[in-house]
Parts: C-alpha cells; sequence; structure tokens
C-alpha cells in the first residue's frame, strides 16, 4: 500500500521532468504488485510455520524489497540531478 | 504402525534453500515468532524509507517559493539518498538479527538509527532556517 502510495507522488513529478518518471512509476508499481500477488503465498507459509513452531526466514523478499528501494532512490536522485 | 509410533517419530529435518545455507550458515532455528518479529521491523523501516523518498519528492515538487533551486535539489537528494541507505541498511540489519538470533548472540546494534537521526535532523534544520528566513 505505502509502494502503491508513493508510485502515485511520483507522478507528480511528471510535468518537471517528464518521461523518466514513469519508470520510477513502474519500478514501484511492480514491486507492489509482486507484494500484493504474494501475500496470501507468504501469509499461508508463516501460518504453517507458526503451527510447526519453524518458519524460513524469507531471504528473497526482504533482498528483493531492499532492492526496490534503492533502485527508488538511487532513479529519483538521478532524476533530480538529470532531467530539470 | 501403532499410535505411539507415530508420536514418537522425529519430525522431518525442515529443507533449506542455497541462499539461506549460505546466508545464515550454522546455529538453530529461531522461534518463529521471533523471525517473524524481525520481518515486521524490517518492514517498518521500509516504511520510512519510503516516506523519505517521498518526502524528497515533495521537496522537490512542492517548494519552488520556499527554496532557491540548489538548496531545494540538495534537500531533495539528500532525502532520497537517505530513504536508499535505509532500504539497504534495513536488509543488512535484518541479517544481522537473523543471524544473532539462529546463534543465540546479542542482538547487533542498530547502525542506522544515528544515520537516520543525523541525516533526518540536518534536513529538519535545513528547512526550519529557510522557513524562518523567508
Amino acid at each position: 500500500m505505502a509502494l502503491a502510495t508513493v508510485s502515485a507522488i511520483f507522478l507528480r513529478w511528471l510535468p518537471q521532468h517528464g518521461f523518466p518518471i514513469m519508470l520510477l512509476f513502474a519500478v514501484a508499481t511492480g514491486a507492489a504488485a509482486a507484494i500484493y500477488f504474494t501475500q496470501r503465498r507468504r501469509y499461508s507459509a508463516s501460518s504453517q510455520g507458526m503451527v510447526k513452531e519453524s518458519v524460513d526466514a524469507d531471504i528473497p523478499a526482504v533482498f528483493w524489497t531492499a532492492v526496490a528501494g534503492v533502485m527508488l532512490g538511487g532513479l529519483g536522485i538521478g532524476v533530480v540531478l538529470f532531467t530539470s | 504402525m501403532t499410535g505411539d509410533q507415530a508420536t514418537t517419530r522425529d519430525p522431518a529435518p525442515p529443507t533449506r534453500g542455497k541462499i539461506a545455507d549460505r546466508l545464515l550458515p550454522g546455529g538453530q532455528e529461531p522461534d518463529p515468532r521471533f523471525t517473524l518479529a524481525n520481518e515486521r521491523t524490517f518492514l517498518a523501516w521500509i516504511r520510512t524509507s519510503l516516506a523519505l523518498l517521498a518526502g524528497g519528492i515533495a521537496v522537490e515538487a512542492f517548494t519552488f517559493d520556499l527554496f532557491v533551486e540548489p538548496i531545494r535539489k540538495g534537500l531533495a537528494v539528500l532525502l532520497l539518498l537517505l530513504g536508499m541507505l535505509l532500504s539497504a541498511g534495513s536488509a543488512v540489519r535484518w541479517l544481522r538479527v537473523e543471524r544473532s538470533m539462529r546463534n543465540k548472540a546479542p542482538l547487533p546494534l542498530p547502525l542506522i538509527v544515528p544515520l537516520l537521526a543525523s541525516a533526518g535532523g540536518l534536513a529538519a534544520a535545513v528547512i526550519l532556517v529557510f522557513i524562518l528566513r523567508r
């Protein structure tokens, strides 16, 4: 939800910075969609893990969420510095 | 198989992926509540980093009449950079805490807290100075 909100806020930059903003919008929307469509599987794995008293640490989910944040920040800095 | 045999049989050992074996070697699986709590803390840091990203955009997009361009861009870059570092730092912290829990070691100090406090304080001070000087 937070990523979807941020993706909408990125659109506010469209008049000033033009087309590169769509890249930021795409990354934020893609990450939000990926989280939304996999949340049932992750919730199910967590619930079953609680029952079995063993939950595997979800390394790929943490890694890709962090990568999305780093990409958004990096692209945002690039947009601010090079497209106005 | 009798009922007694079924109840005393050891559960199958959990299967872990290669990535988990490499990044989280050794130790024992922690209590699942702690693993999930660590993940929730990571997500809270990610939300903070997203708020900083949105703040950077807001400064750049909405403060034309408040800041001269270099200051406006500098503030926006500072906030975006902080959001970016926080995203990466939260993943590193998640990994360090997970390793500590597996090895029953003391939890590491959160290095991203002083980073957030100092850079956030700097950004707030710059904004305050410019608002007071208007």
